[in-house]
């Protein structure tokens, strides 16, 4: 634990472990903290996973930030180090949006459908507006959306897998990786991708050619037949 | 000074204003005669602490591993918080010229004593302002341009998260 908290203020307390990173609760010159460490693999050869390790570890830090530029709300990137392989970035404040539609569906609508629509736009014009920027996500589910409790701003988090690209194919297949996420967990919430899509299409300068091959998307599956 | 802890050691800041010895600051400093050891900062880059205490941060992580990219603990504070990976132009923006006026004094583990501190605040001739003023004071249109942050940025974000972003990911790009 001694050399964990070097570089890290407080004390660490795990929240999450996942099959990439650990991610860790701290604090950070004073501020609440969230600190994501990329562990080794060690069924990797050592030199290979210290080249992906650090490549995954500052891309992810080069696309959260980018997401900023762009306007879209990810947490504030507080300090990198690629010699623990650790991200610390601000804690948000929030439920996920995948805690809300999935008491969304229990409760099954009413007043709170205004909400639903809210959220549905908000993610709409976020992926808008990263997809316009040449940003994938690559990750795109209701799990790695928070809803910021104080502003109920939507704020994208987890950009692990994110990379930059222009290519409709890679955007639309972004678009129905959300699409099959909401299918599988929130079937009760009705037709939100709808909705996100009707909100895309407005932030979205390109939205045509993505859409069109999002139908292609999803005649075939996330991934491309590499037949003939 | 206000000291603030950052990562078990501390950063003690100071602020002043109309300060009309920076050429002979800048002097002292550049042949490494400056006693005690201080970091200047140009404030107007500065609208709020926390950015500097990340810089600060990173600074002391370096200075644990042997690894400053500079020559002292406290130049490493200046360019750290630049935001680039430029050393002189580094320097030259965000420390002081011959003309500032308007400084941050910053020191690392300055001890508590009355000596030090009053031997710190000797060395300036200006007078010391509360830290709460440095939002106010904060030049935005030199630090968006310095910082590239366009509007659309800061619709989502203050200039000091955005700052602070930036310090951050420099060695990632």
């Amino acid at each position: 634990m001694e050399t964990k908290a070097d570089g890290v203020d407080g004390s660490l307390i795990l929240i999450k472990q996942g099959a990439e990173a650990r991610v860790f609760e701290s604090s950070f010159v004073g501020r609440r903290s969230i600190v994501k460490e990329r562990f080794s693999k060690k069924y990797r050869h050592p030199s290979l996973d210290a080249k992906l390790t650090l490549k995954r570890l500052n891309a992810e830090a080069r696309c959260m930030t980018k997401a900023r530029r762009l306007g879209v709300y990810t947490p504030v990137l507080y300090s990198v180090d690629i010699v623990l392989h650790t991200l610390t970035f601000e804690y948000v404040e929030g439920p996920s949006v995948k805690d809300i539609f999935l008491e969304f569906g229990l409760r099954n609508g009413g007043v709170v459908e205004e909400r639903m629509d809210d959220i549905a736009m908000q993610i709409g014009h976020a992926i808008g507006k990263l997809h316009d920027g040449g940003l994938i996500h690559g990750d795109l589910t209701t799990s790695n959306m928070l809803i910021r409790a104080a502003t109920n701003k939507l704020v994208v988090i987890d950009f692990g897998l994110s990379f930059t690209s222009t290519l409709p194919e890679d955007k639309a297949v972004d678009l129905y990786v959300l699409e099959r996420a909401l299918l599988s967990m929130h079937s009760s919430c009705g037709n939100v991708m709808d909705r996100i899509l009707a909100a895309y299409r407005k932030s979205s300068k390109q939205w045509s050619s993505t859409l069109n091959k999002l139908a292609q998307v999803r005649q075939r599956g996330r991934k491309r037949t590499m037949v003939g | 000074m206000k000291a603030f802890e950052v990562n078990g050691n501390t950063l003690s800041l100071a602020l002043f204003t109309e300060v009309t010895n920076s050429k002979e600051l800048l002097d002292s400093m550049q042949s490494g005669t400056l006693d005690p050891e201080v970091a200047f900062l140009n404030a107007s880059l500065i609208p709020d602490v926390f950015p500097l205490l990340a810089a600060a941060h990173k600074t002391l992580v370096a200075k644990s591993r042997e690894s400053l990219t500079t020559r002292t603990l406290h130049s490493e504070l200046v360019y750290n918080y630049s935001g680039s990976k430029h050393i002189t132009e580094s320097l030259k923006r965000c420390g002081i010229s011959e003309s500032s006026t308007y400084v941050l004094a910053a020191r690392f583990n300055s001890s508590s004593d009355e000596i030090e501190q009053k031997a710190v605040e000797k060395l300036i001739n200006g007078k010391e302002i509360d830290l709460e003023e440095l939002g106010g004071r904060a030049d935005q249109a030199q630090i968006q341009k310095h910082y590239k942050i366009t509007s659309v940025e800061l619709g989502i974000s203050s200039l000091a998260d955005a700052i602070t972003c930036r310090i951050a990911s420099r060695d990632a790009l």
